[in-house]
């Protein structure tokens, strides 16, 4: 009992008496939404032309003028962009990433003017809001120098169209002295059959004539144009002067080369039979694609203007890349694929018609896309036989249209953003905001590069900033009770519990709601991974793993394609990781419909001396990048899929959700462990949303404030990625540490011995900067602690929901109870085959609960327990509990009644509560009646922590779970961690012993608000959850920890969901052995009630009166219901005329029957 | 004399590695950990290849292991008669190594399954199971998402005839094998694969019996009395 000495006993205090909704209030601090603590939004920060939807205008596209500037926000789904990247002028700032999560902001809309920014900066606006085509400055770009690039159309074959047969365009001024496109034409073809003479040199080039060899190499001179060859064709180097056309006179029939980025104009690439080169990334003018009979070429990005890509061939089509440059024309259809366009922030191209599958822009015969815009002069979109885009349509050929040649910019580096403070960006597609947007210029004295409007964007978005949930999370922090078991609070990856004998627990659960909707299997494997990895990051060996998982009706159509793959995906990957399941909880519920909950808590262990931090300290350290490559997974992931409210595009956002390796997790597991055990690293953090930015600006943060980054060394699975790309890769499996010069060398044996790429990235230093070049040119200067740490925090608006007066006022009373013992039996019956109540085995047997060897108790068991030290017998227990449907009844109970309930279960294991963590669910912070629920739920568990004397060592916050302006229900998630000090002396919850006492602790009241009750039989919600009592549960708590230490009962089960019927029929299932049981007072509020602090035991026989009298001492009453035994569960109690009578019995089989088949029978 | 060496191999994405040391340790012998990347099989007495997903099952269960280095050793050791026990995943590599015929294929409900599965010990004769008697009843886990024990007709009929079939699955077959195979051996009965994992059948605190000790102590006796 020496442990409830810190427990206070007051009661009077609030929290005890009946909660009036109207009175409770808020909570604390945890964190933040659906992922890992990183934001995920991708950065850069192109600015855009652009603007708002602009009508589209039938063919002739409107040159944009200077398309450079960034443009309003725009939102592009993200789905839609990467179709669209392929074949929009890219914009000269950055593009993409950004833009997937912009409209997901977008729809959060600006900030809402009736939220105060609690630390307001002014900042002078030039008038940066304002996009209007008319702010760019024409003179700037002289339109003259770009070859419109003739579109044609049709659905037949279609001229070769390009740029790159004639003049090419000068490049506008952008970003610097731009290379001057040729405007002649391009050197003749000069057949010839030998190979040609390799002309490096800094001069004009040889011509390279076509031939039936190889084709020389190129130098960096002006290159040559390459003629068509029927042999193979010879890569293109790299040059830094124009590069030549590839064969654009004669079709070849082999494949062709492979053009290499170069920082002059590239050239036209011509049709040929064979597959077609890739085009790389450049600096200057993008070639011309021409059309092909086989698969056409990538190509790459560029910060130049960007080819047209011709008319079809009869091969796939190539997938164009964003550049900042104008993108190239699509030209109208071959017969084959066609490519994916993205979107750009530069002028939007024309796009043809064809005959075979379109791309995202552009018409076609097949299903077409919706073409949004994003920022530069919008295209003409050509005609087409399928349905048709929503911009543009036409129903004859289409003219060839004179590209757009506006200006672009190329790679925004510091040096030009000091140079262009007008230039706009599209910070608002970003998610930012006015006032945000100027804070940054204010700190940094000029505006952001679009690698820093990035960063900032990410590290200050819902999801990492905790911006609108900060204010009411501090309570954790406030409201913590004194304890020197926390060892690491709040604030890190994840807090850390001191649980004896020199060992150290961490724990902590995540959402990743949003993505495991869109793609189940992977959404909840990669939930799985983020979750381990913050565990990993603290030095510890994660141990185990649970899940709390929330859908939408069983028996929904759309339940059946999330509930398996949610689980298969769970599953999947922790069983791949070697972790064991050791609970849960599934729910099902209307309201999660179309925003199911995936919440993934991890647990790990470590001797206190290695724990770690995410910190970056000492200048001269290096930074370390190991784990998997990055590529362009789930680029603006974190916001999109994170702040995105589900609705009926959500199936676009398919690609921004990230793929999950296992086998990379677990191997980075070991060497990290191994990394740690030769203390090697003075500091880790792990990738997870927003990746590098998130990494290096916590670390940087966190340490001596600086640090110097390379992105140009970061090992990349597609060498395309732009600079923002980069930075805001979700990539998994990924991991950054800070080490010494001297120990670099051994870091890089181990790694290798695991076989896993690590690469040094950078540097630490003192300079309180984070810098990061690329390409050279250094992209990104500012204070790292202004990203991490001093983002904005708002106080939103709170109002009670409007329905919830005559929500409470609604209760469960007017409902028609089961009035004898034929309709109890039923009920008892119905409950336990409920969706909620049903066994979860069709769940839980595709998750190892074995594996390492030290799982004690596992679900179905009141608690997961895992044993630390296999001599000692120490260990843990861990329970993660929810109701959403209290919780909607009064936000302030109901979080307090998961801490109950949490509570309870680790107690009924017999170990002692030490620490919580949590989940919190909601809908969209901008409503203000969500923001009342989240308030007023905060406020209920930190007051609950305070009480029951357990630290809240962090947790999660996931906003915007709403489908349409319908949220779900409020629903927190409450996860409480126990330790044993000897794990061999808990019990679990089956009878197993014929002829034990059976007794009742606790007191039962009339409670059936937001009951399962009322909500399987009547789909009725309303009225009060039950009360909250912690002074009971602190009771309950210590009567059940003692009396199992002094073995006192031999079996213990909590009541809480579906009360003592539930308890009964979990308790003679799980242990295969019936019941004879005698309710005391009315039959249906005995078996039915989910009062809270109550637990059934069996006890030890002879142990009567000893645990009679430790329930008096601590104040809890104790009833004696009934006799383990038999194969039925037999309950007698008061009939309908108040005599004493058996009121039903049910045979083993037949429970068995209705509780195990339920789940099964939808989910298979 | 000093106590029986069993080697216990760990590739990269090998899970259970630790718990058959444990139940090794628990068996009496002393656990030895090998390295899948090395050419040395450390002398040890017999070898265990663990449950897990090595390379992640990529291509296909156990079939990239089978190509590790020490591969090489173990089965020309095992071909020579060296004790060789494959759990699960180990089963798998045994079967892609050749040393055991057949293939583990995706369970028959294409799900991962976890539960207590109830075996019968159908011989108890390899060196691996004379602890058992013929037709005693186990309940140890099984967990896995491959292994539906599958072989041609002349095989499994071989199998059944010459006592090669190690152990069978009673009650609810979880995975589809044929015949309800749950193990089997080789020739020699030196080899043996299973698919339950009798190394998280050794402790009544932690699995559901502690009737997989007995494939532990049945080779530690072996080794002891050799």
């Amino acid at each position: 009992m020496e442990w409830l000495g810190e427990l206070k006993s007051d009661a009077d205090d609030p929290e005890l008496q009946p909660v009036d909704p109207s009175v409770t209030q808020a909570f604390e601090a945890m964190l933040e939404e659906a992922k890992p603590a990183k934001p995920a939004k991708p950065g850069a920060a192109p600015p855009a032309p652009q603007a708002s939807p602009q009508p589209l205008v039938p063919p002739p596209v409107v040159v944009p003028e200077a398309p450079a500037q960034p443009q309003p926000v725009i939102q592009v789904d993200p789905a839609v962009q990467a179709t669209l990247r392929a074949a929009q002028p890219l914009p000269a700032e950055t593009e993409g990433p950004e833009q997937e999560f912009a409209r997901a902001l977008a729809e959060e809309g600006p900030a809402d003017p009736a939220i105060t920014l609690a630390d307001p900066v002014t900042l002078p606006n030039p008038g940066l809001n304002q996009y209007d085509l008319n702010q760019y400055d024409l003179n700037q770009y002289d339109l003259n120098q770009y070859a419109p690039p003739p579109v044609g159309s049709g659905t037949g074959p279609q001229p070769a169209v390009g740029p790159g047969t004639g003049p090419q365009p000068a490049v506008g001024p952008g970003s610097g002295p731009q290379p001057v496109l040729g405007t002649g034409p391009i050197p003749a073809v000069d057949p010839a059959a030998s190979p040609r003479p390799s002309g490096p040199g800094t001069g004009p080039q040889q011509a390279v004539n076509p031939g039936t060899g190889p084709l020389p190499a190129l130098g960096t001179g002006p290159l040559p144009a390459v003629g068509t060859g029927t042999g193979p064709q010879q890569a293109v180097g790299p040059g830094t002067g124009p590069q030549p056309a590839v064969g654009p006179v004669g079709p070849g029939t082999s494949p062709q080369p492979v053009i290499r980025p170069g920082t002059g104009p590239i050239h036209a690439v011509g049709p040929n039979t064979g597959p077609q080169p890739a085009v790389g990334p450049g600096t200057g003018p993008q070639p011309a694609v021409g059309p092909g009979t086989g698969p056409q070429p990538a190509v790459g990005p560029g910060t130049g203007p960007q080819p047209a890509v011709g008319p079809g061939g009869s091969g796939p089509q190539p997938f164009a890349h964003p550049g900042p440059g104008p993108q190239p024309a699509v030209g109208p259809g071959g017969s084959g694929p066609q490519p994916f366009a993205h979107p750009g922030t530069g002028p939007m191209p024309v796009v043809g018609s064809g005959t075979g599958p379109q791309p995202a822009v552009g018409p076609g015969s097949g299903p077409q896309h919706v073409l949004r815009l994003d920022s530069g002069p919008i295209p003409a979109v050509g005609p087409g036989t399928g349905p048709q885009p929503t911009v543009g349509a036409g129903t004859g050929p289409q003219p060839a249209i004179e590209a757009t040649g506006p200006a672009y910019y190329g790679t925004d580096t510091v040096a030009i953003a000091a140079a262009s403070p007008e230039r706009p960006q599209p910070y608002a597609e970003l998610g930012m905001n006015d006032e945000e947007y100027r804070r940054v210029r204010e700190i940094l004295g000029r505006r952001p590069t679009s690698a820093e409007l990035a960063i900032y964007s990410v590290m200050w978005s819902e999801h990492c900033s905790y911006k609108s949930s900060k204010v009411h999370l501090r309570q954790f922090g406030e409201k913590a009770p004194k304890t020197d078991k926390l060892l690491v609070g709040m604030g890190e990856n994840a807090g850390v519990v001191d649980v004896g004998q020199g060992w150290a627990v961490t724990f902590k659960v995540e959402s990743h709601n949003h993505p495991s909707y869109v793609e189940p299997y992977q959404g909840a494997a990669t939930g799985v991974g983020g979750i381990v990895r913050d565990i990993m990051s603290m030095g510890a060996r994660p141990i185990a793993v649970m899940d709390s998982l929330r859908f939408g009706p069983a028996d929904a159509p759309d339940t059946q394609r999330v509930l398996p793959g949610v689980v298969a995906g769970i599953g999947g990957y922790a069983n791949s990781l070697g972790l064991p399941n050791i609970g849960g909880e599934t729910v099902f519920d209307a309201c999660y419909g179309q925003n199911p909950l995936v919440n993934a808590l991890c647990v790990g262990v470590m001797r206190h001396e290695d724990i770690q931090r995410a910190v970056a300290p000492g200048p001269g350290n290096r930074v370390i990048l190991f784990g998997a490559l990055t590529g362009p997974d789930g680029i603006g992931g974190a916001s999109v899929l994170a702040s995105a409210t589900f609705d009926e595009e959500s199936h676009q956002k398919r690609p921004s959700v990230q793929v999950g390796d296992p086998f990379m997790e677990k191997l980075l597991i070991e060497c990290c462990l191994e990394l740690f055990n030769e203390d090697l690293v003075v500091g880790i953090q792990d990738l997870g949303a927003a990746g590098v930015s998130c990494a290096t600006t916590e670390l940087a943060a966190a340490g001596t404030g600086g640090m110097h980054v390379d992105l140009d060394t970061i090992p990349l699975r597609d060498e395309t990625l732009l600079p923002e790309e980069i930075l805001m890769s979700e990539s998994q499996e990924r991991m950054m540490a800070v080490v010494t010069p001297d120990k670099v060398d051994r870091f890089m044996e181990i790694c290798a011995r695991w076989e896993i790429p690590a690469t040094v990235i950078g540097t630490v230093t003192d300079t309180g900067r984070l810098v990061m070049t690329w390409r050279g040119e250094t992209i990104v200067d500012l204070p790292p602690t202004t990203a991490a740490d001093e983002g904005p925090v708002y106080n939103r608006p709170l109002q009670p929901p409007a329905d919830l007066g005559a929500l409470q006022s609604d209760t469960p009373g007017r409902l028609t109870r089961p009035s004898n013992g034929d309709e109890l039996r039923r009920t008892v019956l119905w409950l336990a085959g409920s969706p909620n109540l049903a066994s979860k085995t069709w769940v839980t047997s595709q998750y190892d609960r074995y594996v390492l060897g030290n799982t004690v108790l596992a679900m179905p068991e009141n608690a997961g327990v895992v044993r630390i030290d296999d001599d000692s017998g120490l260990g843990i227990a861990l329970s993660l509990d929810g109701n959403g449907r209290y919780t909607r009844l009064d936000p302030y109970a109901g979080a307090q009644l998961a801490l109950s309930e949490a509570f309870r279960n680790v107690a009924a294991t017999g170990a002692r509560p030490l620490a919580v963590t949590n989940c919190l669910n909601f809908g969209s912070p901008e409503d203000p009646g969500v923001m009342w629920q989240f308030a007023r739920a905060v406020e209920g568990l930190a007051d609950g922590c305070q009480y029951l004397g357990i630290p809240v060592t962090g947790g999660n916050v996931s906003f915007y779970n709403q489908t349409g302006s319908a949220p779900i229900n409020p629903t927190p998630v409450v996860g409480v961690l126990g330790v044993h000090d000897d794990v061999r002396r808990r019990v679990n919850m089956g009878l197993t012993t014929d002829g034990a006492t059976l007794a009742l602790l606790g007191e039962t009241r009339e409670e059936f608000g937001g009951s399962e009750w009322a909500h399987v039989v009547y789909g009725h919600l309303g009225g009060l959850p039950p009360l909250v009592d912690f002074k009971a549960e602190t009771a309950l708590a210590s009567v059940l920890v003692n009396a199992i230490r002094d073995g006192l009962v031999t079996v213990v089960h909590d009541l809480s969901d579906g009360g003592l019927s539930q308890t009964l029929v979990e308790s003679c299932l799980r242990g295969s052995l019936g019941a004879r049981i005698t309710l005391p007072g009315d039959p249906f509020v005995a078996l039915f009630s989910e009062s809270v602090a109550r637990a059934m035991v069996a006890v030890r026989p002879g142990a009567e009166a000893r645990l009679a009298a430790l329930c008096e001492s601590a104040g809890i009453p104790v009833t004696q219901i009934g006799v383990a035994g038999g194969d039925s569960l037999t309950v007698t109690g008061h009939g309908p005329d108040g005599d004493q009578q058996e009121l039903f019995s049910i045979p083993l089989y037949e429970l068995r029957e209705s509780h195990e088949r339920t789940l099964p029978s939808y989910a298979d | 004399m000093d106590a029986a060496r069993v080697g216990i191999i760990t590739f990269p994405g090998s899970l259970d590695d630790k718990d058959a040391a444990r139940a090794v340790r628990l068996a009496g012998a002393e656990p030895v950990a090998l390295w899948h990347g090395d050419h040395d099989l450390r002398g040890v007495d017999a070898v265990v290849l663990p449950g897990g997903f090595s390379y992640g099952d990529y291509l296909r269960a156990g079939a990239i292991a089978r190509f590790a280095p020490l591969m090489t050793e173990l089965v020309a050791a095992a071909e020579a008669g060296l004790p060789v026990l494959g759990i699960c995943n180990g089963f798998q590599v045994l079967c892609e190594s050749h040393l055991l015929p057949g293939a583990l294929l995706p369970n028959a409900g294409l799900h991962f399954v976890c539960r207590d599965q109830r075996l019968r010990v159908e011989n108890a004769d390899t060196v691996w199971t004379t602890e058992y008697r013929e037709g005693q009843e186990l309940v140890i886990p099984i967990k896995n998402r491959d292994g539906r024990y599958t072989a041609d007709r002349e095989t499994l009929a071989e199998l059944a005839s010459t006592g090669r079939i190690v152990a069978r699955y009673l009650d609810l077959n979880p995975n589809g094998s044929q015949d309800d195979i749950a193990g089997i051996c080789n020739e020699a009965g030196n080899v043996v694969g299973l698919m339950p994992h009798p190394e998280h059948a050794v402790e009544s605190l932690t699995g559901p019996s502690t009737d997989g000790l007995g494939f532990f102590t049945s080779i530690v006796k072996r080794l002891v009395n050799a």
